[in-house]
């Protein structure tokens, strides 16, 4: 099976600060994969790589078979990626309906002549574009909420409002960026629930970066971890579980050697 | 009852009084004439609706962040006077507890200002009558000004004699204002309450009929003002003296703007149509009623509300700070200038020569050259906004602050072009049909009035264009890249082409005004387009309330309208503007009419989310729990 998204040495420098240092990752069609990694580890950095925020120095990086290096962000969104952010960023002051209209603007075609002519087709479109939010909204959780002004929102629904405008622009790939932090573990399950679904119902491919390892072990086919910017391990949950090198980044180099001493001496 | 509203209303009528003592200080009622006592008693009532409003402001829906299930979908500007559905809401509100008590403070706090006004006349009349000499103190404390204000003759004064039902009667007055002024917040106020508590009938006060009157009373205000401001417009009507043209104007500007209370008034549905369509046809008859100098200010003003509504896309649309906007009015106004002045720059006449057309006669006519000046303005508005994508808040507004003083700077230098600082004369007038201002059959419109119905015709059609712009994809991209720039390019919003349509549409709208404006003064000046101009177009737009063409349009009358009315007032017009514009942004920091959205964010944050959502749901509970209808009103005070 071929890679939806193939990073092939990708490298991402701030000023001296190597944030991603030549990572290679590849990610299967309809797979839920998942990035962990120590804070500053790059991970959101990686993410914003992928998503045209940054242009990473050198690599490449595949999106069904083509480049996405230089394009600009909506392009991106364009070929079907789409994500999520760390510290919620919605359209505060518009109403949950209107941030995933937004979330549609890519697919919505009609003219901004046709817009103050009212045309029958325009009309049409803006109606199938509200039915169209008003069905993602329904289906990450928030139906009957779509007058809510968004910063208004519980904080669980704003990270679902999120996700709910990302499937606006109907994408291929989406990229969660921690889709658990800040939530009760009942929200929590509800966010993996979604995940899941994602992938079941709509085909979509899922890249999630999470801190939470009860999520990360339960719903990840297979995890990648950074650690200073360089990936230090890949596989199935339980391989990087047990990988000495992630215990490493994770708890300390002493951790690790006492670790090794005590499965040594057994 | 709390005695805490009582003492709030009287304060708000002191300070009413305060303003109004001031007004009389500076000589304002004699500058006015007879009706002096009216148009005092309309802005004090004025002044109480601002502040009556604001304190029954805090059950407004959005203190809660929800809008009303019916408003849902809609974009902010539809919001507000399309939003509130008529009859059963004001009839609910009124027949409330809460309903009454705003009555009853507006009422008080009327009667306070009135109370103290026809103390201070009737001290000073006797004083005067009796031969005290209070002008070395109060110098425009004299017989013509006091007998203004009281309604008298001054020589009434002078003799004292002074009958004391003209005091009585200006207590009324006052009092009056204060009680319309409650009821007017009664009804606009009204949906919001009854979203958030069920009304508690006493229908032993108030019924369906009394709140008809209301509705209706509102609804005809505008008509009644045309009406007035038609009759006073006959030949041998005179009952103002020698500043009837400035009363004129004024009432001509509260019947503009009461226009849009009536339709917040009506019912939505057949009534609000065919009350749309009759202040429609009342406005546009307004040119035709209004005299040379009247027509010259409202159509100045509606120049403005264009003006207002371009910079409106780039500044409450899209949220690009455009500080040197004046740039495409002047592009505008030059194009149009070069196209139909006869006088040509050396270069241009060559070139018209070679072509074998006399340089003369004007190129272009009105309507030829507006597409020329629309874009013209539209390349303008391109050319500053590509340099300036990159840039955010105040580095943008630095930039395009630069750019309209080169525009301007340009205007001047560029003599051989533009003539320099002798301006381009004789600009031709718009003509339609063959009928012009300089065409004697024209007949009933004089040549101001022309203008003034072309601006107000063009500011409709702008207004369509923006409104109908902003609620599609296209202003929905425009509100996203406003709240967050990256999110909304990494959302699929193509930040380059949306930026530069907001700039391009803006400077369009600019132009038009431009043109109008060029055709308007009939003569141009570098000095015409002063960074004053931005200023002035983004101060309406604040003042009015961004994101709202509503507002525009009262923002409009309110800051290039007013200042003409002001006028009388000579030397004192400046300040008085002044401390008008510093009152209205306390009283109101949203604009007049802002937009639903602006609202959320002028707001303070800690107001809104779970705290508010407290007060209702406490309020809620209580009104419950409680049956004694007092209880309720006292949970409701110390909830405010």
């Amino acid at each position: 099976m071929t890679a939806l998204l193939s990073v092939q040495q990708v490298t991402k420098v701030f000023g001296g600060l190597t944030a991603v240092d030549s990572v290679d990752l590849d990610i299967a069609e309809r797979s839920i994969t998942s990035l962990i990694g120590p804070n500053g580890a790059g991970k959101t950095t990686l993410f914003n790589c992928l998503t045209g925020l940054h242009r990473p120095e050198s690599g490449e990086i595949l999106f069904g078979g083509s480049s996405l290096v230089g394009l600009r962000p909506d392009e991106i969104t364009d070929r079907g990626v789409a994500r999520t952010y760390q510290n919620i960023r919605l359209f505060g002051r518009m109403t949950a309906l209107e941030n995933v209209l937004v979330g549609q603007h890519l697919r919505l075609q009609a003219s901004h002549w046709s817009a103050v002519l009212r045309t029958a087709r325009q009309q049409a479109e803006e109606r199938a574009a509200r039915e169209i939010a008003s069905e993602l909204l329904e289906f990450v959780g928030l139906g009957g909420r779509e007058g809510i002004v968004s910063t208004n929102l519980p904080y669980g629904d704003q990270r679902l409002l999120e996700v709910a405008r990302a499937l606006g622009s109907r994408p291929r790939l989406l990229l969660l960026d921690e889709p658990a932090a800040g939530m009760n573990p009942s929200e929590t399950d509800r966010m993996m629930e979604l995940v899941h679904r994602l992938r079941d119902e709509k085909g979509i491919t899922v890249f999630l970066i999470e801190h939470d390892m009860k999520v990360v072990m339960s719903i990840s086919e297979s995890v990648a971890v950074l650690d200073y910017g360089e990936k230090i391990a890949e596989g199935t949950p339980e391989e990087v579980r047990a990988n000495a090198r992630v215990v490493e980044a994770y708890l300390g180099p002493e951790v690790a050697v006492q670790d090794a001493i005590g499965a040594a001496s057994h | 009852m709390p005695l805490e509203p009582a003492t709030r209303a009287v304060r708000t009528g002191l300070v009413a009084f305060a303003f109004l003592a001031y007004l009389i200080l500076i000589g304002v009622p004699g500058k006015i004439g007879s009706s002096a006592l009216p148009v005092l008693a309309l802005i004090s009532a004025l002044f109480f609706w601002l502040t009556l409003r604001r304190e029954s402001a805090v059950l407004s829906t959005t203190a809660t962040g929800e809008l009303p299930a019916a408003l849902q979908n809609k974009p902010g500007w539809e919001i507000g006077p399309k939003g509130a559905s008529g009859l059963s809401r004001v009839q609910g509100f009124l027949t409330s507890i809460t309903g009454i008590t705003v009555v009853l403070k507006g009422l008080l706090a009327g009667c306070t200002t009135g109370l103290l006004i026809a103390v201070l006349s009737g001290a000073s009349a006797t004083a005067i009558g009796n031969g005290v000499s209070i002008q070395p103190v109060f110098d425009k404390i004299v017989p013509v000004n006091l007998a203004a204000l009281i309604g008298v003759s001054p020589g009434q004064i002078a003799q004292a004699e002074v009958p004391f039902a003209r005091f009585v009667l200006q207590f009324l007055f006052f009092g009056g204002a204060g009680l319309l002024a409650a009821l007017v917040v009664a009804g606009a106020k009204s949906s919001q309450l009854q979203a958030a508590q069920p009304a508690r009938p006493i229908a032993r006060f108030t019924g369906p009929t009394t709140v008809n009157v209301v509705r209706y009373t509102g609804i005809a205000l505008p008509f009644l003002l045309l009406a007035y401001i038609a009759w006073l417009g006959l030949p041998g009507v005179s009952v103002f003296g020698s500043n009837e043209g400035t009363v004129r104007l004024f009432i001509t500007l509260i019947a503009t703007g009461s226009g849009q209370f009536a339709l917040r008034l009506s019912k939505p549905g057949r009534e609000r149509t065919a009350v749309s369509v009759l202040l429609g046809l009342g406005v546009l008859a307004m040119p035709f009623i209004l005299d040379q100098f009247q027509n010259s200010v409202m159509g100045l003003v509606f120049i403005f509300v264009m003006m207002g509504l371009g910079l409106n896309i780039v500044v409450g649309y899209a949220g690009l700070l455009d500080l040197g906007y004046v740039a495409f009015f002047a592009i505008g106004a030059y194009t149009y200038a070069f196209l139909s002045a006869p006088f040509s720059s050396p270069y241009i006449s060559s070139l018209l020569i070679h072509l074998g057309v006399s340089p003369e006669s004007p190129l272009l006519g009105y309507w030829m050259a507006l597409p020329v000046a629309m874009l013209t303005a539209a390349i303008g508005g391109i050319l500053l906004g590509i340099p300036v994508l990159r840039m955010r808040g105040d580095y943008l507004a630095i930039v395009t602050l630069g750019f309209g003083e080169i525009i301007r700077l340009f205007m001047l230098n560029l003599g051989e072009l533009t003539n320099g600082p002798r301006g381009i004369l004789e600009i031709s007038q718009p003509a339609l049909f063959g009928l012009s201002p300089s065409n004697v059959t024209f007949g009933m419109l004089s040549s101001q009035g022309w203008i003034f119905l072309l601006a107000l015709t063009s500011s409709a059609l702008v207004a369509f264009v923006a409104i109908r712009l902003n609620d599609s994809r296209l202003g929905r991209a425009w509100f996203a890249m406003q709240e967050d720039e990256d999110v909304a390019e990494a959302t699929g919003v193509h930040l380059v082409r949306t930026k530069l349509l907001a700039f391009a549409i803006g400077a369009t709208f600019a132009g038009m005004a431009g043109q109008l404006y060029a055709a308007r003064q009939i003569n141009i000046f570098p000095e015409n387009f002063s960074l004053f101009v931005s200023i002035d177009a983004l101060a309406l737009i604040i003042v009015g309330g961004i994101g709202s063409p509503a507002g525009i349009v009262l923002g409009a009358l309110a800051l290039k309208g007013l200042p003409e009315v002001l006028r009388g007032v000579d030397e004192y017009r400046i300040v008085t503007f002044a401390a008008l514009l510093v009152i209205m942004m306390i009283v109101r920091p949203a604009g007049i009419l802002p937009s639903a959205r602006r609202r959320i964010q002028v707001s303070d944050p800690n107001e809104l989310g779970p705290d508010s959502d407290g007060v209702l749901d406490e309020e809620a509970a209580q009104l419950q729990a409680a049956g004694v209808a007092e209880s309720a009103a006292n949970g409701q005070e110390e909830a405010v």
